[in-house]
Parts: C-alpha cells; structure tokens; sequence
C-alpha cells in the first residue's frame, strides 16, 4: 500500500514536472511560460522529497519558487508588451541542429543510465532517519564544505552589486527616454 | 731583454691608444711627436736587447716569454707569447729604425692636415702591428699581427676617405690581402690537426716527420699564399700600385719597407717547414723572379713617380722572395734591410719632390728639378744608386749576395739567376728613366709655375733629417756583410735560420760583375733616351698597351672573380632570396591573416549559435566518456 | 521503495534535454532564462538523486550552492534584461549581436 502510494505520487509528480517543462519552452507569452516554470519547480520539490532531500526541497520551494520566480514575474510585468516572445521563424539549420543536438545528449543519457549503470542504480543503501534534515544538512555545509559555502556567499554579494549597478542609471536614462 | 721586448712592443700601441682617447687635446703637432717619440723608444728597447741577446751564446738565443694563456680548449692551448730570437730583433730593429725615421718625416709631411692626429694614431697602431708580427711567439700571434697589419694598411691608405680611388684602394688591399689571411688560416687548421698546437717548434717537429707528404705541402702552400698576398708578388699583386693613393709616408713605411716585407719574413721564419716541401719552396722562388720581370716591366712605362717606386718595390721583394725559396734567408734578410734603407728614402724623397709641386706626381710634367731642389736631388740619387745595385751603396751587397745564391743553387737556380740579372738591367733602366725625367735637363713649364719652396720651418727640419738619415743608412747600410770576407749578419742569422746554400768566392765575384754591368748599361741606356735624347723611345703600340695595362693582371681578376661573384649573388637575390626568403615571410603573414578572416567568421554575435556549438561540443565529450568508459 | 533511481535520472536528461532547447530555439532572452533555470533544475535532480544513492550528503550540499548561484545569476540576467528594454533595444538575442567578429 505505502509503495502503491509512492508510485503514484512519482508518476503525478514527474509528469507534472516534464509538462511544465515542455510547457516553459513553447508558451509564446512569457507570463505563461513563467507560471509554468513555477509549477516545474513546485514538482520537483515533490520528487526530491521522495528522495529524501527534505531541506532541499524547502529551500527549492522558498528560494527558488518563492523568491527567484517571484523576481521573474517581476520583470515580466516591468516589461510589458515588451516581454512578448514569438517563436523564431521557420526550420532552420540551427533549430534542426538544436533538436538533434538535444536529442542526442538526451538518448545518450539515458543509453548510459539504462544500460551500464542500472545494475548499480538498483540497489540504494539505507540511510538513517536523519538523512536530510536541516541538522545534518547544515552540520555538513559548516564543516566539510565551509569554503563552498563562504564562497557561494560571496558570489550572492557580488550579484548584489551587480543588481545595483545594472539598476542604477534608472532616473538619467528614463528622463532622456 | 724581455721587459725590453716588451716595452718595445707596447710603446707604439701606448702611443695609438694615448691619441684616440686624448683627441682634440693633443695638438696636431703633439700627437705627432707623441707618436714619433714612441716608435723611438720602439728602438732604444729593441737595441737594448739586441745588445743583451750578444751576451748569449748563439745556441741559447731563442727566449720565449708568455704573458698568460690567451684561448684554452681542451688540450689546446695558445698564449700571448713573444719571440725574442735574432731573426725577430733583427726585424724588430729595422722596423723600429725605419718607422721612427719615416713618422718623423710624417711630422713635417702631414703638417697642416685637419686629421693629422688620426694620422699619427694609425701608424703608431701599424708601428704595433708589426712588432707583434715580428715578435709573435706562436702562429697565432703571428696571426693577429698579421691581420692588424693589413688593417693598419687599409686604414692608411684610405686615410683621405673623401676620395672614392683612395677608399677603392683600401679595400682592393684588404681583400687580395683576406684572400692571403685565408690560405695561412688553412695552413694554421692543418697544422692544428696534426700537432695540437700552434707553436712553432711543434709545428717544426711535425714537418720532419712528415716530410714531403701532402700535408707539410699544404702548409707550406697555404703559408707562401699568404706571404705571396702580403708581399704583392705574382699572382696576388695588383693591390700594391693601387695603394700608392695612401699618403707618401705611407706608401713608404707600409708598402716599402715593412708591411710587405713581412712575407719574406714569414718564408724565413717557417723555413724549416718550407725545407720539408721543397717544391712549394721551388714555387716561392719561382713566383719572386717571375715578379721581378714582371714589375721591372710595368715600371717601364709608369708615368706617376710613386707607382715606379711601388714597382721597383714588387720587383726587389721578388728578389727576397728568390733568395729565401732558393734557401739564401740571411742575404734575404740583408737585402731585406737595404731595400728598406733606400726604398724609403726614395720615396721620402719623392715626397720631398711632390710636396714642392703641391701635390703633382705626374712625371711628364716634371723637369729639371735638380736646379730646385739640389738636397733632394742628392738624397734621390743615393737612393737610385742603391737601388740599382752600384757599389759602395747597399744594394750592391745584399742584390748580389741573392744572385750568387741563385747561381749556386743547381739548375732551377741558375735558370733564376739569368732572371735575376734581367731584373737588374731593368731595374737600372726604369730607375733613372725616373731620375732623368723628374731632375734631368731643364725646368718644364709645369715647374716654373708650380714649384713652391718650402719654409724653413721645424716641420720642414723633420722631413729633412729623416731623408739625410736614411741617405746615410742607404750608403753603409751594405756594410755590414761583404760576401765572402766579413758576414757578421749572417752568422747573427744563422741560429734562427740556418741557409741552405753558400755561394763559393768565385760565384759571388761573377754574379756581382754581371749585376753591375748591367745595371751600369740599363743607366747608361736610360741616359741615353732620356737625358741625351740620342734614341728615341721605342714604340711599339701592342706592348705598350700590355705593360700600360699591367698585364691585363686587373682585367682577368675581374673576369674571373668579380663578374662571376656579382652575377651569382644578383642571382640568388632575384631567384632565391626575394622569391622565396621575403616571399616566405610575406607569404606567412598573408596566409596568417587570411586564417584569421575565415576564423573570424565563427564569431556570428548570435547567443544562440553559441548555445548550439556547447550543446554539440558536450554532446561529443559525452559519447567520448561512454566509449572511453 | 518507489521507482528506481534510473528513473529520476532520466527525469533529469530529459529536463536538461527541454532546457537546452529553449536555450537554443527561442529568441526573447527572457524565455531562454527560464529555459536556463529548467536546465539548472534538472542539474539538481541528477545530484540529489545521487546523493540519495551514495547515502552521502555531498550532493544536497552541491544542489544548494546551485541554487544560491542561479539565484545570482538570474539577478543578473534580469538586470541586463532591463537594462537593454531601457535603451530602446529589441528584446531579440539574433538582433543583439554586436560582438559579431
């Protein structure tokens, strides 16, 4: 019963994820295509829970579909008219190019996973009930990886600045417009 | 006597040095006297030893000194080395002698000059040259003397550098001379291979063993070509007329009395290597008569006073040359010294003659100078009378003592002698054909109007003392050595170069009478044409064009060597270098741009061409992994 | 329990896949953002999913540093965005091409 369960959230839960997906490339109107995305990540929060990532899938949910979309939406509203997107023009080399490059690396993938790696996949190892959580998560990220940590802070800052400073000629610019 | 050695070496170059560096604050006359003064101590210091080298048995007078190792490679090994033997201070003496005498001159000759200093620099560092030539203890001091001669020579003759003949003049000397540096430098490799070692006596040593096999031959070859080249004999002696453009105490110092003696020099001082190929030595003396005819010939119809006197130079160098190949090296070496005496005082004299005429050399225009000019005419004709070998004078002694060595020296040498006595009729002719046209009869016009007297001034004192010094040394200079009764010089000699033949009493009283006669009926037959005008000069347009035209001597080196070289490097230049070394290079760069144009092409500006070429490169990388894998 | 990891990972390939070409097809620099954070996403899966494999936590730790630097870049890109809509500008990535070579 609880695997039957599992299984079915797994197959809403991916579906909903590779629809959204496909769903953020082809919408032409750009406010779609983000509410679209919002709901890709909001799936994806469902499967890294099955995983057992449940910090991740908080963070994905508060960072990523809280904040940055939010940002999206923003800007998309900012813009306008603007913003609108239509697809680019007929077949060309570079679309068939594009297609089968993405075919390719996709079939490749999964060649890989199916074929060599599947045996090994099969079998994942028991984990304890703490595996996960904040508490580890974070031991982890102020012991082992400290230094991928201060960096990722300081790459957020220098995004800061550059936010700043992009934004900033927005009284000069808006008066000779 | 080796700190005498030495001092008598640097002192020149102290002097050379001392005028380069001080320039405008040595006055003109200074640098003169600086230079003068320096080669006069050249002397003192080079009696000084000739008398404390008396002092050594004759077996002990070879003194080598090492002032530190030069070149060290492997076990070779070269030092800056000095020869004191009797064979160098012989030289050392005369050059010293001769060179203090001629720089003095120089004092009152260049005087008024705006590059006196530069001047006096240059023949205090040829001075210098020569020395270490004469005193070096192994080839390859020889060598740098050798080679620093030859660019005093260039320096010198072409001293007036705003006249394009001079400066034509300098580099045709320099370059028949590398042609010489060349050979010797082979000859040096030669003996490099075979003995390790530059010194002489190991190269001695060698060519005893190894007698008459091709390797003493090549050495011996490559030695007599640089000599040949030194010395202006036949076939390398075009460049001598032509340096006669250098100024007059030049042309005495370097082109008289030193610089080209220094191929006979070199024949003496490797005589034992000579002796061991001895048909190379046959090549020498034959080579030195051939030159005698040669240039007696030539002078015949010169009509500039300096090139008579520079072909009567080629011409008793060949006698020097027919003395050492035939193995006679003390009466080379005499004769060596005589020619030196009376060949710079006639040119000395000469110059005397061309400064009165402010500058005229050409004889046709001179006449009578003797009512002028009486002193000089004196100092000339002591000269002549040397030169052609009349007795007392010192050429008398030393030519015969060659020509007695000739007829005693089998049939290649008897065959020499007649040569040697044709030289010497000749020699009396063209020599007072010279006397009679510049001194003889009356004033020419040219004369009257051009003649300037010099003043008594200190300058003038110089010139004046050298000239009557050297007229001395031209009348007892053959003093020294009277062939079969007193021979001082050659036993001096003998230590250092031991002769190969004696001429018995009787062949020395025959040679001298044939020479004299001669020469006496050359004079006599130059009188006749020149100065009693009872014969005309015999015309004769074919021959005249020959010897007007030096045997065609410059026209065949053209041909043979300027024109071939010219057209190949025009060659390779239109064919080779511009097609394909420029054209390389441009063709690089062209190609380098144009790769660069195609590639530029890549950079399209479109983010999503980008886009596609990451995607296409990861998808490569990840089949690369798998099949890796 | 639950599916196997293979499929997770082909989740993930084929989230890649998508976002590669909207990368690649679309020409309003908004979208290919979006589409760039579909790629980062599928990124995320791939590590997550081996994290759970290993029993490690390695690779929840990498997928949140991912996340903190796509939120970076998108601040960014969205400024850069508003900064071209303010000079007047085409929001067309084939007619912003001024660094053609």
């Amino acid at each position: 019963m609880g695997n039957f369960v599992v299984w079915m959230v797994w197959v809403v839960a991916a579906f909903a994820c590779l629809g959204s997906g496909a769903a953020v490339v082809s919408f032409s109107n750009p406010y779609y295509s983000a509410l679209a995305l919002i709901g890709n990540l909001g799936s994806l929060a469902v499967l890294y829970l099955l995983l057992s990532a449940e910090f991740v899938a908080a963070a994905q949910v508060l960072v990523y579909a809280g904040a940055v979309m939010v940002m999206f939406l923003f800007v998309i509203a900012y813009l306008g008219r603007h913003a609108d997107a239509p697809w680019a023009g007929g077949p060309s080399w570079q679309a068939l190019g594009a297609v089968a490059a993405a075919g390719s690396l996709m079939v490749e993938i999964v060649v890989v996973i199916g074929l060599k790696a599947s045996g090994r996949l099969s079998d994942a190892p028991d984990i304890s009930a703490g595996f996960g959580s904040p508490y580890e998560v974070g031991k982890l990220f102020l012991t082992d990886h400290l230094l991928a940590f201060e960096i990722t802070s300081i790459v957020l800052l220098a995004a800061a600045v550059g936010g700043v400073v992009l934004g900033s000629h927005a009284r000069g610019e808006e008066e000779a417009a | 006597m080796i700190a005498a050695a030495w001092v008598c070496l640097l002192a020149p170059l102290g002097a050379a040095v001392a005028i380069t560096l001080g320039g405008t604050r040595w006055s003109r006359r200074a640098a003169g006297y600086l230079a003068t003064a320096s080669v006069a101590t050249s002397f003192v210091a080079a009696a000084v030893a000739f008398f404390s080298i008396l002092g050594d048995p004759p077996e002990e007078r070879t003194h080598l000194t090492t002032a530190w190792t030069w070149l060290s490679a492997g076990n070779f090994d070269v030092g800056l080395t000095l020869l004191v033997d009797p064979l160098s201070i012989f030289m050392m003496l005369i050059v010293s002698c001769v060179g203090a005498l001629i720089v003095g001159y120089s004092i009152g000759y260049m005087d008024g000059d705006e590059e006196e200093r530069r001047f006096f620099a240059y023949m205090a560092l040829f001075v210098f040259s020569m020395l270490l030539l004469v005193q070096g203890g192994n080839y390859l001091m020889l060598l740098v003397g050798w080679g620093l001669v030859g660019l005093s020579s260039y320096l010198l003759i072409g001293f007036h550098h705003e006249r394009p003949a001079a400066v034509a003049a300098a580099k045709k000397a320099f370059i028949m001379n590398a042609f010489g540096d060349a050979t010797m430098a082979l000859a040096f490799l030669v003996l490099i291979q075979r003995t390790g070692s530059l010194s002489f006596d190991a190269g001695f040593e060698w060519s005893e063993g190894a007698a008459g096999s091709w390797a003493v031959n090549l050495v011996a070859l490559g030695l007599l070509g640089g000599a040949v080249a030194k010395s202006a004999q036949l076939p390398l002696q075009t460049w001598l007329p032509d340096a006669m453009e250098g100024p007059t105490p030049v042309s005495a110092l370097i082109h008289a009395a030193t610089m080209v003696t220094a191929g006979v020099y070199l024949l003496v001082r490797t005589a034992p290597i000579f002796e061991q190929a001895p048909g190379v030595q046959d090549i020498a003396a034959g080579l030195g008569a051939a030159t005698i005819l040669l240039a007696g010939l030539i002078a015949l119809v010169q009509v500039d006073i300096k090139r008579v006197i520079a072909y009567s130079t080629m011409s008793q160098i060949g006698y020097m040359f027919l003395g050492a190949g035939l193995g006679a090296y003390a009466n080379s070496m005499f004769h060596l010294m005589t020619h030196a005496f009376f060949k710079a005082l006639l040119f000395l004299a000469a110059g005397l003659v061309i400064h009165a005429l402010l500058g005229e050399q050409d004889m046709r225009k001179m006449g009578g100078l003797r009512q002028f000019l009486p002193r000089t005419y004196l100092a000339f004709l002591i000269g002549a009378l040397a030169l052609t070998g009349i007795p007392p004078l010192s050429g008398f002694f030393s030519k015969d003592s060659i020509l007695a060595s000739a007829l005693a020296a089998g049939t290649y040498g008897q065959v020499l002698f007649v040569v040697g006595l044709a030289g010497a009729f000749l020699t009396g002719l063209y020599t007072f054909r010279m006397v009679f046209l510049v001194f003889g009869g009356e004033p020419s016009a040219y004369a009257r109007e051009h003649f300037h007297r010099p003043e008594r001034t200190e300058p003038w004192l110089w010139m004046g003392l050298s000239v009557g010094a050297l007229a001395v040394l031209a009348v007892i200079g053959g003093w020294i050595q009277i062939a079969g009764i007193w021979h001082p010089l050659a036993d001096f000699l003998k230590p250092a170069a031991e002769p190969l033949i004696e001429p018995t009493g009787l062949q020395d009283l025959f040679a001298s009478v044939l020479a004299v006669g001669l020469g006496i009926a050359g004079v006599a037959i130059a009188w006749a044409v020149y100065s009693a005008r009872t014969i005309a000069v015999p015309q004769s347009r074919n021959m005249q064009a020959v010897l007007e035209h030096k045997f065609y001597f410059d026209e065949l080196y053209d041909w043979v060597f300027y024109r071939p070289t010219v057209f190949l490097t025009r060659t390779l230049r239109d064919y080779f270098e511009r097609p394909i070394l420029l054209g390389s290079i441009d063709a690089i760069a062209t190609s380098a741009r144009r790769i660069g144009n195609e590639v530029t092409e890549l950079q399209t500006g479109l983010v999503r061409t980008y886009a596609l070429s990451i995607a296409g490169g990861v998808t490569v990388l990840a089949l690369v992994f798998v099949w890796v894998k | 329990m639950g599916p196997a990891l293979t499929w997770y990972l082909a989740i993930s390939a084929f989230l890649f896949a998508i976002g590669a070409l909207g990368v690649m097809l679309r020409r309003s620099p908004l979208i290919v953002l979006l589409s760039l954070e579909i790629m980062l996403n599928g990124a995320n899966l791939a590590l997550i999913t081996f994290s759970r494999h290993h029993g490690e936590l390695d690779g929840q730790i990498f997928a949140l540093a991912v996340m903190a630097v796509a939120a970076a870049e998108v601040v960014v890109g969205l400024g850069l965005i508003v900064a071209v809509h303010r000079r007047r500008l085409d929001l067309d990535v084939d007619k912003l091409s001024t660094l053609r070579g």
